[in-house]
């Protein structure tokens, strides 16, 4: 049968307009009140989550959009969020926009809550964020340092708790879960989350996310969440580098003044960015020293990160991360005694320690359709250690992690967030054997918009989990969680879930004595599991003046801590404690003289309690308060100047309770005080033949008070830094 | 209007006040100071002879001077807690060891009764808490008293002396609950 040819050609066009449907695009520029362009705006199409980021002058587009109406918004640090409803597309689109600047902070997004973008404000959980600029201005080095500065955190060591979910033991076993740009990052021996590997100079942004994430994370984020955000890659090339150095105070007492000189530290950076047609990179390496200010504390480090993004079109791309650690230095596990607490034990004199970790990610994005989001996330996460103690440990785990997730936007009021998940670790150890491990996950995720204005969100996670020889087990983590908006100003939110950790192969498998302690395997040992619950507001009655408060309960079951065995006397992870952790948290910031003056506090009375033994948890003060102050002094010098001076305060009670078992082989480790904090910085940022120029000062701890958060361990003597950083683009 | 002013003010009034407060109670304070040393004379241990009688049995890592708390009545006593001194490592093959506790120590003793002084060794290099690891070859006998294991009191600020045990190789002591 022939067909005739005009037929044929309407048949063929109609199917072309089928099969390849019109699309439009949206672009403009984004400029400053002073006509300036803005990079790096985020301009989101809020219906299909598409969206673009300003290049360096301040252009956008975003394609491929079909016909229909759209809201589109932009928003940027240090500028006032802005919104255009209603761009009715019927063919390629031109906006135009002016953002207004602000030193008030305005909303934010986070990704962790619920593993999408949401606003700060919309969360059913309280959450805290750091910015990359305060981390940088206080010429911080390890993520872990900056972690002491958030509401609700106190670490042990380099252990964090989040509103007093743990405790020490020695890293092992986290109760929260790191992440960096979403991929969970603890090893597959002890199950630690390593600060040290990341990057400070990568960071956009921290996330925290307080109390029990288990219903989308699973194990681990038993406490919460801490998200790491590493910046975004320009579409101009950007060379950056920093360069820091500094020293300690000699230590208050002559006692101490175990060296005849002054101890240094230093560190550099050198980090590239670039975006050539479809394919950015970002790429770093840092190098770290310190002497250190106690005998032994001296190391190096090198710290490797790539980021690399491919988009295969505006709707998906292929990004790749690498981050790497070596590692050579001393170890100082305790003082020898309160007189010489700068200096290990004589039989601890020489130890070393070597560490190589690395961390290799991709995470692959693909919006099938306006409504729905397909993200592939894998990594490979390699590490190894070893240390010349009187155990001679060495340990080398390996990790690999898979997940698939979808973003379902049913409609504009409903979003159903679905996935699953598999891991498998590897641990070849002289302290932990040679066992594996392997365990699975299923999460759903719904959130439900009304117009009261209500957020409903809820979510279950199941996992099921096998440590090598131990019987396999399953866990079912369901939330609930509901944020009342009941005026702009008064935010009302509220959640309940269950968490659960499923034991490290450290804590079922360690087989070691080290400084006379002896610890065994555990076969029997099973997953510890939580309830949380939380309410709180926020309340905004100015736009200078920011309000949270919240209460919280968390219900802890088969705490898994160390303990001793009654049938032999030795030390064993075990499901020793039932506990309960109930608190409240306040927070404000006040912005003074249009913001030249902001101030910040927070407080937390954590009440920690072991039921069984009617005792306070180990390690959580009761009382924790944070206090900042920044000045802008930009009124007293040029345009295009920066000079803001600072002020951080910390606060931590004096902890109840400590380890027994390593007390016994401390000398004088009943001296605990209560830890009080005072840092000062100054910043100055100067255009030099318009490459940014930011030369920071920091003296941390400048009273040299002098306190310890683990037993035996001095926390660091006053020290005195200073950095500078530039922007060669 | 007024009422933000004087909400502002009255704040950051109380901020100074707090800053100051702090600042003056850190002048103050140091925080954690050194304990002061207490002179030998007046710290509170004990002293004696370990005589050791007849061949030192192949194999040995390890020989301590060890003391307890509580009698060792089973396998669970040996542990980090009843343990309250662990002497220096005395040296393979000795024939006689004279010790003082202030001296030299793994786990320092304090004033106070204590229920169980023995002498320990052990085949493993690593000093464990393993009851299985160690085999007790001397115990201390108060009075002569063979019977039963000697207390041993410790008064504060005093050094008590003539705490002797013997090891017999030929004749061992009985051993705690636990070993092999």
């Amino acid at each position: 049968m022939r067909m005739n040819k005009p037929i044929f050609l309407l048949v063929f066009l109609i199917a072309c307009v089928e099969l390849f449907p019109q699309t439009f695009s949206i672009s403009g520029k984004i400029t400053d009140v002073n006509g300036k362009p803005i990079p790096g705006v985020n301009v989101i199409v809020r219906e299909t989550k598409t969206g673009a980021a300003s290049n360096a002058d301040g252009y956008y587009i975003i394609s491929d959009l079909k016909p229909a109406g759209y809201t589109i918004e932009f928003s940027a640090i240090g500028f006032k969020k802005f919104r255009r409803a209603g761009v009715k597309l019927t063919e390629d689109f031109i906006l135009n926009v002016t953002l207004q600047e602000t030193p008030i902070q305005t909303e934010q997004v986070v990704v962790t809550a619920a593993k999408h973008e949401q606003n700060i404000s919309d969360l059913p959980v309280s959450a805290g964020i750091i910015n990359s600029d305060l981390i940088s201005k206080r010429n911080i080095t390890n993520l872990e340092q900056a972690l002491r500065y958030v509401p609700g955190i106190n670490l042990t060591g380099d252990q964090i708790s989040i509103r007093g979910s743990s405790g020490y033991s020695r890293g092992v076993g986290s109760r929260v879960l790191l992440a960096v740009d979403g991929i969970p990052f603890y090893t597959g021996d002890t199950g630690e989350t390593i600060w040290e590997v990341i990057p400070v100079t990568e960071i956009e942004r921290v996330e925290i996310i307080k109390g029990a994430a288990s219903s989308l994370y699973g194990s681990t984020a038993i406490g919460g969440v801490i998200n790491v955000l590493t910046r975004p890659i320009q579409d101009k090339p950007v060379t950056y580098v920093k360069s820091l150095g500094g020293f300690y105070s000699k230590p208050s007492y002559s006692e101490w003044d175990w060296s005849d000189r002054t101890r240094f530290f230093n560190a550099l950076t050198l980090a590239h960015l670039n975006k050539t047609g479809d394919f950015g990179i970002s790429a770093s390496f840092t190098r770290l020293e310190t002497e250190g200010y106690r005998q032994s504390g001296f190391n190096k480090k090198y710290i490797g990160f790539l980021k690399a993004i491919y988009d295969f079109s505006p709707a998906s791309s292929l990004s790749l991360l690498v981050n790497t650690l070596n590692k050579r230095g001393g170890s100082f596990i305790y003082w020898k005694d309160s007189r010489n607490a700068l200096v290990p034990p004589d039989e601890n004199q020489g130890q070393r320690t070597a560490t190589n970790r690395y961390l290799f990610g991709s995470i692959y994005k693909n919006l099938l359709s306006d409504q729905l989001l397909l993200n592939i996330k894998t990594s490979y996460y390699r590490t190894s250690w070893s240390e010349n103690s009187e155990t001679g440990i060495e340990s080398t785990s390996h990790l690999v992690r898979g997940e698939i997730q979808t973003d379902w936007s049913i409609s504009e009021r409903f979003l159903f967030i679905s996935g699953i998940e598999g891991i498998g670790s590897k641990v070849n150890s002289n302290i932990f054997g040679n066992p594996d491990a392997l365990s699975a996950g299923a999460y759903t995720h719904g959130e439900l918009k009304f117009d009261f204005p209500l957020l409903l969100s809820f979510g279950a996670r199941v996992d099921y989990g096998k440590l090598d020889s131990l019987k396999g087990s399953g866990a079912f983590s369901p939330k609930v969680g509901l944020n009342y908006k009941l005026t702009e100003e008064f935010v009302f939110r509220s959640s309940f879930g269950s968490g659960f950790r499923a034991p490290s192969l450290a804590e079922a498998f360690t087989s070691t004595t080290f400084s006379g302690i002896t610890v065994k395997p555990n076969p029997k040992l099973k997953s510890e599991r939580n309830f949380t619950f939380e309410v709180g507001f926020n309340y905004k009655p100015l736009q200078e003046l920011n309000f949270d408060l919240s209460v919280f309960q968390n219900e802890y079951y088969d705490f898994i801590e160390a303990s001793i065995d009654p049938t032999d006397g030795l030390v064993v992870f075990d499901n020793v404690t039932r506990a309960r952790v109930q608190g409240l948290e306040y927070q404000n910031t006040f912005y003074l003289f249009d913001a030249s003056l902001i101030l910040n506090s927070g407080y937390t009375y954590l009440w920690s309690r072991d039921i069984e033994r009617n005792k306070a948890l180990k390690y959580r003060p009761r009382h924790l308060f944070y206090g900042s102050i920044d000045y802008n002094l930009n009124k007293l010098i040029s345009l295009g100047e920066e000079f803001i001076i600072g002020s951080d305060f910390r606060f931590w009670s004096r902890v109840e309770e400590i380890d027994d078992e390593l007390a016994q082989f401390v000398k004088d480790a009943h001296l605990r005080v209560p830890v009080y904090v005072l840092d000062l910085r100054a910043s100055y940022s100067f255009p030099v033949f318009n490459f940014p120029v930011r030369f920071s000062f920091a003296a941390n701890n400048v009273l040299n008070y002098n306190y310890i958060e683990l037993i035996g361990n001095l926390a660091p003597v006053r020290n005195f830094s200073l950095s500078i950083e530039f922007y060669l683009q | 209007m007024k009422t933000k002013k004087i909400f502002f003010r009255t704040n950051l009034q109380l901020l100074v006040v707090f800053t100051l407060a702090a600042f003056l109670y850190n002048g103050c304070d140091k925080g954690i100071a050194p304990e002061p040393e207490i002179p030998k004379e007046e710290q509170a241990g004990f002293s004696g002879k370990i005589t050791f009688l007849g061949q030192w049995p192949d194999g040995v890592q390890r020989t301590h001077l060890v003391v307890f708390e509580n009698p060792l009545l089973s396998a669970a006593d040996f542990n980090v807690f009843n343990l309250k001194f662990v002497g220096p490592e005395i040296p393979y093959g000795t024939t006689e060891f004279n010790y003082n506790s202030v001296d030299s120590f793994y786990v320092e003793i304090g004033a106070g009764e204590y229920a169980y002084v023995a002498v320990a060794q052990s085949k493993a290099e690593e000093l464990s808490l393993n009851r299985v690891d160690w085999y007790v070859v001397g115990v201390y006998y108060a009075n002569n008293d063979t019977t039963q294991p000697g207390k041993l009191v410790i008064p504060e600020k005093t050094l008590v002396k003539g705490i002797d045990i013997i090891c017999d190789y030929e004749n061992p002591p009985p051993q705690p609950p636990g070993g092999e």
